[in-house]
């Protein structure tokens, strides 16, 4: 096969996920660009160039940089989170202890629960006057309609939701690390903690790295649970409403697509340079050796 | 080594990312995505009516609606229509009221609207000056069906710069729904039509038990089912008349909400946030509020209710100082300008504007029809039920403050900022304000 065809042949064969992902992914957000230098008029049937007009307006709106610091703090909230408690159940979990793949099921359970399923049975665990979680504390919070709790509410579903797939992930990290290393390190006197602090931990960083990256993506994307737990006549709204909420709002129930698309953008970029800042910095704490 | 193990994280990376694309199981990361599924799920409805293209072929129209309570109603009607018309098969169709306009938003501008759908007062004009509703002006003109025959006013109300577009369906107005049993247990009269605001807030208040859990009145933040009235009956106004300014910072509209607000205040009403929990209609359905205002479309989902059944009933809404308010809002059928069975699609239409129609929409409770002389059959679909004040209240009712651009845009702004107030953040006279000052800047940015 001479090398030409060979081109041929790898493109024909990553073409259906190339064409899926330019076609739902990549033309998606080169138009959104496009849409947020434009005003649009029924339904987007009649469109006007208006310049920077939209992103001018939102500079000015003291909504979106409200929006802007809950999608931050939720961030900072939940990537952390998420990480600590994954990686403690996949060490956990990569133990040997009796029903192990039992656990492992329960805690990958959430990944494949419906989130519209799932946040029905938080609101009522939720819920201020008969709910669980109020029970079980003894205290009396309005836990999804108080503005000081709203937030809390929503990195505990989310991180409830995000264990079992990052478990996983840092599970399969940890079973690619030699054991011949741990023999060594029991040879050299190190036990429990230190192993993990000294082997485990430095080892474990590229999984890591990775998935603090994806999780810092889908962190700053958080919509679904607003959605379905906060809702839109809450009290709590404005403390927890983030730049996806406030896209949805504009683009579809306020019918005002250009503004919805000018905050994606800005989303779009914020992603873009905290992802930059993650692989500059890997140099300094993750180990591929 | 250090290389191979990068390619391996970037391959890992690529199935995990693909993987989440796929099967959308990603719970925050393909929001974007989720939320543009919208339009593909709802253009779905017209795909398999493409198949059948002449008119003597079997043809299947999707008819859709945003109540799931009607839909056995709408079913029959569907039947009985198809009995008369073999060859045209109705889907009935329901997409919730909270996803509806969102759905047709994005059908509108694709062509994939369903054939026949239900249309809302405040939504109206948005459709049909963008040409996306099948003006019905001619059918009209040539007598294939007549808007004198529909009662309330419903005639009139989708009608723009002299086209017709809809087919009058029902007409709703607001009602007090009591619960008798605790009426009861307290000793007092059950209200009737001589009770006014004082006299409703009077008795609120000394039918609440909260340390019981149960409230004599839900002060809910509502629009139509809710303060809208209140405003009305005090001699505010929620839109001028000629629709260029809002009512809300009227002095005699921000009295009445903050009247409504202070029976919160008195434990005479759950809170906001408590409202937010658990809905006040469904308190109601579990006997934990003695009163409440809703809509006569609820009637159905309320009697479903085990708890309830047969211990409430129906009385008008109080009167204000001004007079008595109340808002009515009547709902048409209209069809896509796109449609691919535009004259299969009239045929329905027709029917669905028929005494026919509306007899069995009322026999089966399912609303008021508009058709006139057909209301007594709605009347008596539940004869246990004081359902007349409906029908009694529509000579006292303001039409619902819809028939513009601007409403679809302030509409749902108006509940966020009024969360705002009711929730405690800011005050009732703020609230109306800031509605009020958003009001007035959708009007005029949407002339």
């Amino acid at each position: 096969m001479n090398s030409r065809s060979r081109y041929v042949w790898a493109y024909v064969m990553i073409a259906p996920t190339l064409l899926g992902t330019v076609l739902f992914w990549s033309w998606p957000a080169v138009y959104s660009i496009y849409l947020s230098f434009l005003k649009s008029e029924n339904f987007g049937l009649i469109n006007h160039w208006v310049g920077f007009a939209n992103y001018e307006k939102l500079f000015h709106d003291r909504e979106f940089w409200q929006n802007l610091r809950n999608t931050l703090y939720y961030t900072v909230l939940f990537v952390p989170l998420t990480l600590v408690f994954s990686t403690f159940f996949a060490v956990l979990l990569n133990s040997k202890i009796r029903g192990l793949s039992a656990y492992r099921v329960i805690f990958f359970l959430p990944q494949v629960t419906m989130p519209a399923a799932a946040a029905m049975v938080w609101v009522v665990l939720f819920a201020r006057d008969y709910g669980f979680i109020n029970y079980l504390l003894g205290t009396h919070v309005a836990w999804i309609s108080d503005s000081r709790f709203a937030m809390f509410a929503l990195v505990i579903v989310g991180v409830w939701g995000a264990i079992g797939l990052n478990m996983l992930l840092i599970l399969a990290g940890l079973q690619g690390i030699p054991r011949s290393l741990y023999e060594a390190a029991e040879l050299d006197g190190a036990v429990g903690f230190r192993k993990f602090r000294y082997i485990t931990l430095p080892l474990l960083t590229p999984t890591l790295f990775f998935t603090t990256v994806v999780l810092m993506i889908g962190a700053t994307q958080i919509f679904d649970s607003i959605y379905l737990l906060i809702g839109k006549t809450n009290v709590a709204l404005p403390s927890v409403r983030s730049l996806v909420y406030a896209y949805y709002q504009n683009s579809f129930v306020y019918y005002d697509q250009n503004y919805g698309a000018a905050i994606v953008d800005i989303l779009l970029v914020i992603n873009l340079i905290l992802t930059g800042i993650q692989f500059a910095f890997q140099k300094k704490w993750v180990n591929y050796d | 080594m250090a290389i191979r193990k990068k390619a391996l994280m970037s391959a890992m990376s690529l199935t995990v990312v693909s993987a989440m694309a796929l099967t959308g199981c990603g719970n925050n990361n393909d929001n974007s995505a989720s939320g543009n599924s919208a339009s593909p799920a709802s253009s779905s409805n017209s795909s398999d009516t493409k198949a059948a293209d002449s008119s003597k072929k079997d043809v299947t129209l999707t008819y859709t609606i945003w109540d799931q309570l009607q839909q056995p109603a709408m079913e029959a009607i569907a039947k009985e229509f198809t009995a008369e018309n073999p060859n045209i098969k109705v889907k009935v169709e329901v997409i919730p009221w909270g996803d509806y306009w969102t759905k047709m938003s994005a059908a509108a501008p694709a062509g994939t609207l369903p054939d026949v759908f239900w249309m809302h007062s405040g939504q109206f004009v948005k459709y049909a000056s963008g040409n996306f509703l099948e003006p019905i002006t001619d059918k009209v003109e040539s007598g294939e069906i007549d808007m004198n025959n529909y009662a309330a006013g419903t005639g009139s109300i989708y009608v723009l710069d002299g086209q017709n577009y809809a087919v009058p369906k029902d007409f709703d107005t607001i009602g007090l729904a009591y619960n008798k049993e605790l009426f009861d247990q307290a000793g007092i009269p059950y209200p009737d039509d001589t009770w006014d605001y004082a006299k409703l807030a009077e008795v609120a208040k000394q039918l609440s038990q909260p340390d019981k859990g149960i409230y004599g009145f839900a002060a809910k933040m509502d629009t139509q089912g809710g303060y809208w009235n209140d405003m009305l009956a005090n001699g505010g106004y929620i839109v001028s008349e000629d629709g260029t300014k809002s009512g809300y910072d009227d002095p005699a509209s921000i009295e009445a909400l903050k009247a409504r607000y202070q029976m919160i205040l008195d434990g005479a009403s759950p809170t906001h946030q408590q409202m937010t929990d658990t809905d006040s209609t469904e308190m109601f359905k579990s006997g934990k509020l003695a009163m409440i205002f809703e809509g006569d479309w609820r009637t159905a989902d309320i009697d479903g209710s085990d708890i309830i059944h047969g211990k409430w009933n129906w009385a008008p809404l109080p009167k204000g100082t001004a007079k008595r308010g109340n808002i009515i809002n009547g709902l048409g059928n209209t069809m896509s300008a796109s449609g691919k069975h535009k004259d299969e699609a009239w045929q329905f239409l027709k029917f669905l504007g028929s005494k026919r129609a509306a007899e069995i929409t009322a026999e089966m409770g399912a609303a008021i029809p508009a058709y006139k002389d057909t209301q007594s059959a709605w009347v008596k679909s539940k004869p246990e039920l004081n359902l007349q004040v409906f029908i009694d209240q529509t000579v006292d009712a303001t039409a619902y403050p819809a028939g513009s651009k601007a409403y679809p845009v302030w509409f749902p702004k108006e509940s966020e900022i009024m969360a705002q107030a009711w929730g405690g953040n800011i005050s009732i006279e703020e609230g109306a304000k800031q509605v009020a000052a958003m009001m007035n800047q959708a009007i005029a940015d949407n002339k």
